[in-house]
């Protein structure tokens, strides 16, 4: 054993330099899976700290309706005989406000809470005078409001504010609240009053829509039996059910997307560093065979030598590991505070820490020293065909013919082991699986395209151009560089390319959602008499046209389908169809829309009703293609045909999506509404002169300004987006690195031929162009082969795990493949210039 | 003592068997100092190499120090060596990234001697290279090096050194350094010592003399000089 180590240390301390290349690609994979992991944790830390009081309480039923009778017995039944848990109703109602002077018109929608003293049971209101809140506050009507709408309605604190017909003072501005997330979609600014004081001014009539919401505060294990139990009770009543725990809106969306795409990105860059391992190991190990072989003849058994490296390695990679820890400390120290505190305040997070966490620390050197040595494994083994009798003659050991069992072996465990390491690192064995097995693919067809290659070129062993037929003969030759470069630069370029094309794609989804042309304006309820009245309005101010869509409410009560049928309201709610739809008409597709089955109409009216689908209706409900589904559409019964299957991209926002989609003519005359999607103007006085004409010749047209929450999205996702790139730019950087060194590892095999070459009469540029023809054809076809392997990862990625819109970036690919051969070429030749400069005699010396 | 009864190497040239060590016998008594002569090509290194268990012979047994060594295995060779073989190289073949010290140190700790470090010392004294057991083989000259792996060859203080062609790269006066070296080790340590040379005055100052010639020798003993 101490042999072992003594042996390791001096071999160490000769050949650090050689190594330090393996040093390094150990050091950037693990800093950036620190980093990145730290990050993710810490912001996930401080998610769950607010997630409580995102909700307010642990577990929250919603409904749109009157509460159902059968809610106290469902409720019982949930809490299992334990006494009642604190319990707190609210009430939110999205109504106009007004000022008490007669005849002002000054209008605002404003989204109306009420709310019982035992609110909240979590979080903390923060009020703009400083003091703390409490329920007295909203007594005798009282009112906390957002600090927008003062400014909208030119209001202070103490004035008086009409809603319905109640006056409400104002006592306060609500900075922060609990129970509403930032970055939830909003109708207007904030005000809060008492439950009570909702009621007594009449807003909770039939015709209002009020949402109201029961918060209960229960013990963290009983939260989940609960919420099952609710669940299951009242599937057939209108109530919605949730726990903190389960609170979720766009932001928190994508941020979920991009930490699985952080921490993949921090894999991947660990797994070059690994084909950067291997790459050093395989070239250290040639350089060593003498060493070996003497060790051998001075009575070393193959294990104990064996052992000597893999402690080498084991130490390299634990202290490359240790550090990547330094690096990733150092880089997240030299974030600045207040980009950190920025983009955590537009996510809506508290504090999020920008220290190292224990467990990114520990995974990163468990993954170094992992990674590192199930890349060293493999080359490390050659140290067996170093047999002592070299010493006594010149030449290299062959490679003895067969299969080599052990070798095989160990290959299969180091493969099982990355499988078992991705799976960890990404949290999911679907993610590892689906990355290693696109290793093992591409590694795979490399292995075909090599030996197709050197099918393909082999007539070119009889050129005439002396640079040519070399380089061609080199690709066969005895320690030829083919299959190394085609594996490392293949599987490289696999990744690189993969990471670029997957972040195009989650910033091209993030593009729909800050796109330029998002409306964010939206007016509704526009009654049918109302609709070119209000058409015109906008067009003249914003100088643009705006799309008014009609809709519908409509309810599901009969299936006759092929997998589903039913022929009752019940029934509809049991198929998970139970809710009441906004459904729309229209001849042609919408931008956001593809058709995936069936046939979609043709301008002509239909002459019996025809319905599109959305593919979730198809593939979640089970409706199918030519099922027939009767609507209640206001009282009337409309039946209609399904005609086709449209996929919606719901992230593209700019024209609305709907599940249901009428052929024009199918509802005949029925009543309807129309929703406007407009761009308002920029201008704050403009935009706020609109509402308000909106609101004084249109008083039963609500306006929704989407401004201040697609500027908080657009803010958080460009903070986001920042982000990614800042990563894949490391991640292309740090791989290139990486790759550009390995292949220039591999000079050490050519530089004996090259000096031999000159010693015969060779020259510079005739050695130059032979390396680079040698090293170009490889970077090509690796090149090829791993941006063909990248669309199909990006594709699996993009799809199954990220949930995104797939756009394949073929220019990537193709730039990629473009850069990967230019690259290798130039590598070769530019890693081998010492080479081609130096006098051929120190080269054959140095042997 | 060293024995070969039978001991033939036929190796493939392309697809051609091609023989390049008849069958041979051969005793060298324990104590001796048995110099192998012959131009190249005539099987000396060949003959080296299976007694020193580096390569397997095609027929015949070899028995080195009372242990039949054909039938063993290639670990059970590498623990053999290190206890009873020590090997010098023409071309020294020390560990580039040790220093001298440590060259002569790993066979020590490979058998695992406890006082490996007062022994190593011992021997760089013996072979006069005290003030420069902290020097990298690439800073020391040929006959230096040379010294150090016959001071690594007799670490574990093995019965037999095989040398082949120790002084075939040194200049005459390095070379007459070594050889005075190797006569005095068979004297004082009476190390059995099978050389393979070129050097006149090494054959002079053997016990006997084998001569070879297309993977044939001469005489089925070696002559005494």
């Amino acid at each position: 054993m101490r042999f072992i180590f003594t042996m390791a240390y001096r071999e160490l301390r000769a050949s650090w330099r050689r190594l330090a290349f393996f040093f390094l690609c150990v050091a950037v994979g693990v800093a950036a899976i620190v980093a990145l992991r730290s990050l993710t944790q810490n912001v996930r830390a401080a998610l769950a700290t607010e997630a409580r009081s995102l909700l307010a309480g642990d577990v929250s039923l919603r409904t749109d309706r009157p509460w159902p009778e059968e809610l106290d017995a469902a409720l019982a039944r949930g809490l299992d005989g334990n006494a009642a848990p604190p319990r707190t109703e609210t009430v939110d109602i999205v109504t106009m406000a007004r000022l008490p002077e007669a005849g002002s018109t000054r209008t605002k929608v404003v989204e109306l809470r009420g709310v019982q003293p035992g609110f909240p049971f979590y979080g903390r209101f923060e009020l703009a005078s400083g003091r703390g809140y409490a329920f007295d506050l909203l007594r005798r009507n009282g009112a906390l409001v957002g600090p927008e709408l003062l400014t909208q309605l030119d209001l202070q604190v103490g004035d008086e504010l009409l809603i319905g017909d109640t006056a409400f003072e104002i006592r306060d501005v609500i900075r922060s609240e609990p129970g509403r997330s930032l970055g939830a979609f909003s109708f207007g600014p904030r005000v809060l009053v008492a439950y009570a004081a909702v009621e007594e001014a009449g807003l909770l009539t039939f015709a209002s829509r009020a949402t109201r919401q029961l918060l209960l505060q229960v013990d963290e294990a009983a939260i989940e039996p609960l919420v099952e139990q609710l669940r299951n009770d009242l599937q057939e009543t209108f109530v919605r059910v949730g726990s903190y725990r389960r609170t979720g809106n766009r932001i928190e969306r994508n941020l979920e997307r991009t930490e699985s795409y952080l921490s993949l990105i921090g894999f991947v860059i660990v797994v070059l560093g690994g084909i950067g391992v291997w790459s050093v190991t395989r070239v250290f190990v040639q350089q060593r065979m003498r060493s070996v072989a003497i060790l051998k003849c001075l009575g070393a058994t193959t294990g104990r030598v064996l052992a000597v490296y893999v402690a080498q390695v084991a130490l390299l990679a634990l202290s490359g590991s240790a550090l990547g820890v330094a690096l990733a400390m150092g880089v997240l120290a030299g974030v600045p505070d207040s980009l950190v505190e920025q983009t955590a305040s537009a996510a809506g997070l508290g504090n999020v820490s920008t220290e190292l966490t224990g467990s990114a620390i520990v995974q990163g050197l468990a993954v170094g020293t992992l990674v590192s040595l199930l890349f060293a494994l493999v080359p490390l083994l050659e140290v067996r065909r170093a047999k002592p009798l070299l010493l006594l003659r010149q030449g290299t050991a062959r490679a003895p013919a067969g299969v080599d069992g052990l070798k095989v072996a160990v290959t299969a465990a180091a493969a099982l082991g990355l499988v078992l390491v991705s799976a960890w690192q990404a949290a999911s064995l679907e993610v590892g699986l689906y990355v290693v097995a696109g290793f093992a693919g591409v590694t795979f067809v490399l292995a075909l395209v090599g030996r197709a290659l050197l099918r393909a070129v082999a007539p070119l062993e009889a050129s005439r151009w002396f640079a040519l037929r070399h380089a061609v003969l080199n690709l066969s030759r005895p320690g030829n560089q083919t299959r190394v470069i085609l594996l490392a630069v293949g599987l490289g370029s696999f990744f690189i390319i993969g990471v670029q094309a997957t972040q195009a794609n989650l910033l091209g989804n993030f593009a729909l959602e800050l796109s330029d042309d998002t409306p964010d304006m939206f007016l509704i309820d526009i009654q049918e008499d109302q609709a070119d009245g209000v058409r015109a309005m906008l067009e003249a101010s914003t100088g643009r046209r705006p799309q008014l869509i009609p809709v519908l409410r409509a309810r599901v009560t009969r299936l006759e389908g092929r997998n589903v049928s039913f022929d009752t309201p019940r029934g509809a709610r049991r198929a998970g169809l139970g809710r009441e739809y906004t459904v729309t008409w229209r001849a042609e597709l919408a931008e956001n829309e593809r058709v995936v089955a069936g046939q979609f109409w043709d301008g002509s009216p239909a002459g019996e009703p025809e319905v599109s689908i959305e593919e979730d209706l198809r593939d979640e409900r089970g409706i199918e293609l030519g099922d027939t589904v009767t609507f209640d559409v206001l009282g009337r019964e409309i039946s209609a045909r399904v005609t086709s299957v449209r996929t919606v991209e719901w992230d593209d926002t700019r024209s609305g999506g709907f599940m249901f989609l009428f052929r024009p003519g199918s509802l005949g005359g029925a009543p309807h509404t129309y929703v406007a999607f407009a761009q308002g103007p920029a201008e704050p006085q403009a935009r706020a002169r609109l509402q308000r004409d909106t609101a004084e010749r249109y008083p039963n047209v609500s306006v929704i300004d989407g401004l201040t929450v697609i500027e908080t999205v657009r803010r958080v996702l460009g903070y986001v987006t920042l982000a990614i790139t800042v990563v894949g730019a490391v991640a292309l950087f740090s791989g290139a690195l990486i790759l550009i060194g390995s292949v220039a590892m591999t000079k050490f095999q050519r530089i004996h031929d090259a000096a031999v070459l000159r010693v015969l009469g060779g020259n510079t540029r005739m050695l130059a162009s032979m390396l680079a023809l040698e090293y170009g054809v490889l970077g090509l076809l690796a090149g090829a082969v791993g941006s063909a392997a990248a669309l199909v990862l990006t594709w699996a990625l993009a799809r199954q795990v990220l949930e995104i819109t797939w756009f394949p970036s073929l220019l990537t690919n193709v730039i990629g493949m473009a850069v990967t051969a230019a690259a290798v070429g130039a590598t070769g030749v530019v890693a081998s210039l010492d080479v081609l400069r130096r006098k051929p005699l120190a080269t054959l010396r140095a042997e | 003592m060293i024995e070969l009864r039978g001991v033939s190497k036929t190796v493939l040239s392309g697809n051609q068997p091609l023989t390049i060590l008849h069958p041979t016998d051969l005793t060298v008594a324990s104590g001796q100092f048995v110099s192998i002569v012959g131009p190249s090509g005539s099987g000396k290194s060949t003959l080296l190499g299976l007694v020193a268990g580096l390569d397997t012979p095609s027929s015949g047994e070899i028995v080195v120090d009372g242990v039949e060594i054909t039938g063993l295995e290639e670990d059970a060779l590498a623990r053999l060596r290190g206890e009873k073989i020590g090997f010098v190289f023409q071309f020294f073949h020390l560990i580039p990234s040790l220093t001298a010290l440590e060259n002569v140190l790993v066979p020590l700790e490979i058998a695992g001697e406890p006082r490996a470090a007062d022994k190593a010392a011992a021997l760089l004294r013996d072979v006069g290279l005290t003030d420069r057991g902290h020097h990298y083989p690439s800073q020391l000259s040929g006959g230096e090096q040379q010294r150090i792996a016959i001071a690594r060859a007799l670490a574990n203080d093995p019965p037999i050194l095989l040398a082949d062609e120790p002084t075939g790269n040194l200049d005459s006066a390095n070379g007459r350094h070594v050889v005075d070296l190797l006569v005095d080790i068979n004297r004082r340590r009476e190390t059995t010592i099978l050389m393979v040379t070129h050097d006149a005055e090494i054959t002079a100052r053997s016990d006997a003399v084998l001569t070879m010639r297309d993977g044939r020798t001469s005489t089925a003993a070696a002559q005494p000089v």
